[in-house]
């Protein structure tokens, strides 16, 4: 009887968790009970007095948002005195609330519209002029149009609570009171429109969809964030062959609503007018228009020709690309080519730790784990910047569970306001840090490790060591750049291993050649770069080497390359990519550039023209044959399909690495930052914050 | 065979009957209009041509608020809408239609989009010569769709 307490919400029998909120309780039992200032897993305000309900023997009625749940309580939540109370509320709210809803974005799916639709009067009484208060621009992605604000609060809660920002406050007295930006005529902030996308209203709207269309018109297509490797859901909206915004209001995926800069807005790369979109080759010198079938044949020539001469190719990989494009090329490689000279830029030691854990299942932390374990260690990492989506999770297990958070990084991060213990150490040094806190993690129930790019090689050996010896359960995340860079390691993209971590010495050839080794050779006749640019850092040393790019635009690589093939982006494809937690989702493809083709395909055309005997790929094909080849991606194929996160556990054999620190460095990306992507996403240059430094905070 | 007089006498009165009712309508007032000669009259709530409205400004009332779009049973609207700046600002309110299309291929001329939209931008009028052998000519743009502008009256006086 304790914890579980009966009630009866209009006369339906429930039965719920002692202090429950009686919100929740009747929104779980299918009660609607309307609500603005409200929202689940903010601190409450009661501020709208909307969702007053009448409760038996209460001599008035009370607001079901911060009411918790008794045994025997009788509630009636569409009593006339209820529906009376509604819309005298919403009569409030409107007095001095604009007629805007056919120009408001917010039209369509605002809740005010909504609640007036269904409790509302029909006519208003007023007839008094309106406050008037001019729209006001406070960065180029948040707007705020004081009269339609509602003061519900959400906004400065998310920004405060939730992200640690608090970047919003509250201004004047009564009826002009309003929502004031930090820097008194403008935002600095992250600029992640959480603000925006909580909003009720069409009180803050973005710089980005303004005035672009409404709801009803776009088709919605929710697939994962293409820039960093925590794996958001961001529904795109399209309209007209556009992506033109990008939320996550239906809560769904492991960001629930969570969105940074990135996932929300950055998606302005797929329009972007230096996109690629015919092929290139080089004659004289020159880079000039072609066809696809002329480029693809002077490829896959150049590659037989090679092949048959047994000479050197060099392939690198991508950190955005899928799983089945990753696992196709590294087929394509290993037998097409009959080379294992295959890397791709890595991020950080993934393969150290799928090591030192030698197949333990459970080790590795789900994104799920940083919002429910008891405490959490994080290792040279600014996760705010680096991992959003991991540091607003850590961050929301902290306000709710009072989770105890230790950093251990060289410079100042956003969690050591809330830190038990935050300690500075200089990179590559910071194990000597966590050493420091042994007693007080192995005090500590369960731990969850996040640890960056300088713990690698034999220190991430040393780490498992450590967590190992704490004798308390420990999970592993180890933070990794982009959207795929955990699945371009576990497909095998990599000189040394197959899919799965299996070493390539099973398949009785010797390793090949690393990114910087192919970089160097100078002897290498073919390098073909798929979706990475690493001549951005390093000179290629082979004045001869033909140079095949696929990518979406002319990166550094490219311009050196002999022929260019536009290739489609995340967002133009079906697929899954894995993020750094180790979690595969399915992409679903939003919208079609004409002139591109995906990895994929080009692999297939490639494929048949050298008469090699397999392709063309379809990508549901090649996740079957990931789910039966590769370690730890037997995960269920339907609830895949329907939108679902699943963790992966390679379970590898692989007891000896040959650890190559050298190779291991995470680009620092900052909240604005993305790579060679992030160069052409307009929306992140354009806000005063960007690029932005790490261990600012 | 001998002609009955009886006979005679019944075509006689049912001849004159049909005359007289000739007759009568010969001097009666003529419905039939003299379309295309002369223009054609209309109730007033004829459903015809669809009219872009101005304000009283010369303003586009429509503000693109996709409305008329979404109420329209045969999915004929097409609308870009875009923001009114200081430098060119083109409705009354934040938001325009950048473009307008009205598919008079598919168009029943229900009159749904008027009853749908907020501002009474799109009307009706009583235009209705839309035949065409090109049915590409049936797509309406929003400048062959809006109103001229109106020389604006005089607030003060
Ligand atoms: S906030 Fe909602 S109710 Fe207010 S103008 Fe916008 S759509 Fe209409
Ligand atoms: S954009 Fe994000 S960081 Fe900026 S004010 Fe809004 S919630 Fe806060
Ligand atoms: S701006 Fe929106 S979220 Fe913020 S208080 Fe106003 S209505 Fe609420
Ligand atoms: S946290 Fe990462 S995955 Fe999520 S929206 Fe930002 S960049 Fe994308
Ligand atoms: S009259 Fe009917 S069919 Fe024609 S545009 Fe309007 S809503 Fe559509
Ligand atoms: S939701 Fe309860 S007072 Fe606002």
């Amino acid at each position: 009887m304790a914890d579980r307490v009966k009630l009866q919400i209009d006369g339906k029998t429930v039965e719920a968790p002692a202090g429950a909120l009686l919100i929740n309780v009747a929104r779980q039992a299918g009660i609607d009970i309307p609500a603005f200032c409200y929202y689940d897993g903010l601190a409450l305000q009661a501020a709208c007095r909307m969702c007053l309900v009448e409760v038996e023997k209460a001599p008035k009625l009370l607001a079901a948002c911060t009411l918790p749940v008794t045994d025997g309580m009788v509630v009636r939540t569409e009593t006339a005195q209820v529906r009376e109370a509604r819309k005298a509320m919403l009569e409030f709210l409107l007095t001095n609330h604009p007629l805007d809803c056919p120009v408001c974005d917010k039209g369509g799916e605002c809740e005010l519209q909504d609640a007036v639709f269904r409790y509302g009067a029909g006519e208003s009484r007023f007839t008094e002029e309106k406050l008037h208060v001019p729209e006001a621009q406070w960065s180029p992605v948040v707007y705020y149009d004081a009269p339609r604000c509602i003061l519900c609060y959400r906004c400065v809660r998310i920004c405060d609570e939730g992200l640690g920002v608090r970047a919003l406050g509250v201004v004047n007295r009564g009826a002009t009171t309003e929502i004031a930006p930090n820097r008194g005529d403008h935002l600095e902030c992250d600029e992640c429109g959480m603000c925006i996308d909580i909003c009720p209203v069409g009180a803050l709207t973005s710089g980005i969809y303004r005035y672009k269309t409404r709801p009803w018109e776009m088709k919605h297509v929710g697939t994962i964030c293409t820039h960093c490797g925590d794996g958001c859901k961001t529904t795109l909206g399209v309209y007209g062959g556009q992506i033109i915004r990008g939320n996550n209001r239906d809560r769904s995926g492991i960001n629930d609503e969570f969105l940074c800069i990135k996932g929300r807005y950055a998606f302005d790369f797929v329009h972007h007018p230096d996109r690629l979109r015919t092929p290139l080759v080089r004659r004289n010198g020159q880079l000039v228009e072609t066809s696809w079938a002329e480029a693809l044949d002077l490829v896959a020539r150049k590659f037989s020709e090679v092949k048959a001469r047994g000479r050197k190719f060099g392939v690198i990989g991508s950190n955005r690309t899928t799983n089945e494009e990753n696992y196709v090329l590294q087929t394509f490689v290993r037998q097409g080519l009959g080379t294992n000279n295959l890397d791709h830029h890595r991020t950080g030691d993934v393969v150290s730790l799928v090591a030192a854990l030698a197949g333990r299942q459970g080790a590795l932390a789900a994104s799920a784990d940083l919002y429910q374990r008891k405490a959490a260690l994080i290792v040279a990492a600014d996760l705010a910047q680096q991992h959003p989506l991991l540091a607003f999770l850590l961050r929301a297990n902290w306000r709710h569970h009072q989770a105890r958070v230790y950093v251990v990084t060289p410079g100042p991060v956003r969690e050591d306001s809330y830190a038990v213990r935050s300690v500075r150490a200089p990179s590559g040094e910071e194990l000597a840090a966590v050493e420091s806190l042994r007693d007080a993690l192995a005090a500590e129930p369960e731990l969850v490790i996040l640890f960056g790019d300088s713990v690698k090689g034999e220190r991430v050996r040393r780490l498992v060591e450590f967590g190992d010896s704490l004798g308390i359960s420990v999970q592993y995340v180890c933070l990794l750049d982009y959207s795929n860079s955990r699945g371009a390691a576990d497909m095998g993209v990599l000189p040394d291993l197959l899919p799965g971590y299996a070493p390539v010495e099973a398949s009785g050839a010797p390793p090949g050649l690393t990114l910087p080794e192919m970089l160097d050779a100078p002897d290498l006749d073919v390098l073909w770069v798929i979706g990475a640019n690493p001549l951005a850092r390093r000179a290629l040393t082979s004045k001869e080497a033909f140079v095949v790019v696929q990518d979406l635009f002319l990166t550094e690589t490219a311009a050196r390359a002999d022929v260019i093939l536009p290739a489609a982006s995340a967002y133009e494809k079906t697929g899954t990519v894995t993020n750094t937690c180790g979690e595969v989702q399915r992409l679903r493809k939003a919208v079609e550039i004409p002139g591109t083709k995906s990895d994929l395909e080009i692999f297939g055309l490639l494929a048949r023209r050298m008469g090699l005997p397999f392709g063309p790929w379809r990508p549901e094909e090649v996740w079957e044959e990931i789910r039966a080849n590769v370690s730890g991606y037997n995960v269920p194929s339907a609830l895949l399909a329907a939108g679902g996160a699943f963790p992966t556990f390679p379970a590898s054999g692989l007891h000896s690495v040959r650890p190559k620190p050298e190779l291991i460095r995470s680009a620092g990306d900052t909240l604005f930052t993305s790579g060679t992507l992030g160069r052409y996403c307009k929306t992140l240059s354009s806000v005063r914050e960007a690029p932005g430094t790490l261990y600012r905070s | 065979m001998a002609v009955k007089t009886g006979d005679v006498l019944d075509s006689v009165a049912a001849i004159a009957k049909g005359l007289s009712v000739t007759l009568r309508e010969l001097l009666s007032p003529t419905v039939t209009e003299d379309y295309p000669d002369a223009p054609p009259k209309f109730q007033e709530r004829y459903r015809g041509l669809h009219v872009l409205r101005r304000d009283e400004q010369g303003m586009e009332k429509c503000v693109a608020c996709f409305l008329c779009a979404a109420a329209c049973p045969s999915h004929c609207i097409y609308i870009e809408a875009a923001e009114n700046t200081a430098e060119n600002r083109i409705s009354g309110g934040e938001r325009y239609a950048k473009v307008y299309n009205i598919d008079y291929n598919r168009c029943i001329f229900c009159g749904y989009c008027v009853e749908a939209c907020p501002t009474d931008a799109i009307t009706h009028g009583h235009g209705f010569e839309l035949a065409s052998y090109n049915t590409a000519a049936l797509v309406y743009r929003k400048e062959q769709l809006l109103e001229p502008p109106k020389a604006l009256t005089q607030a003060a006086d």
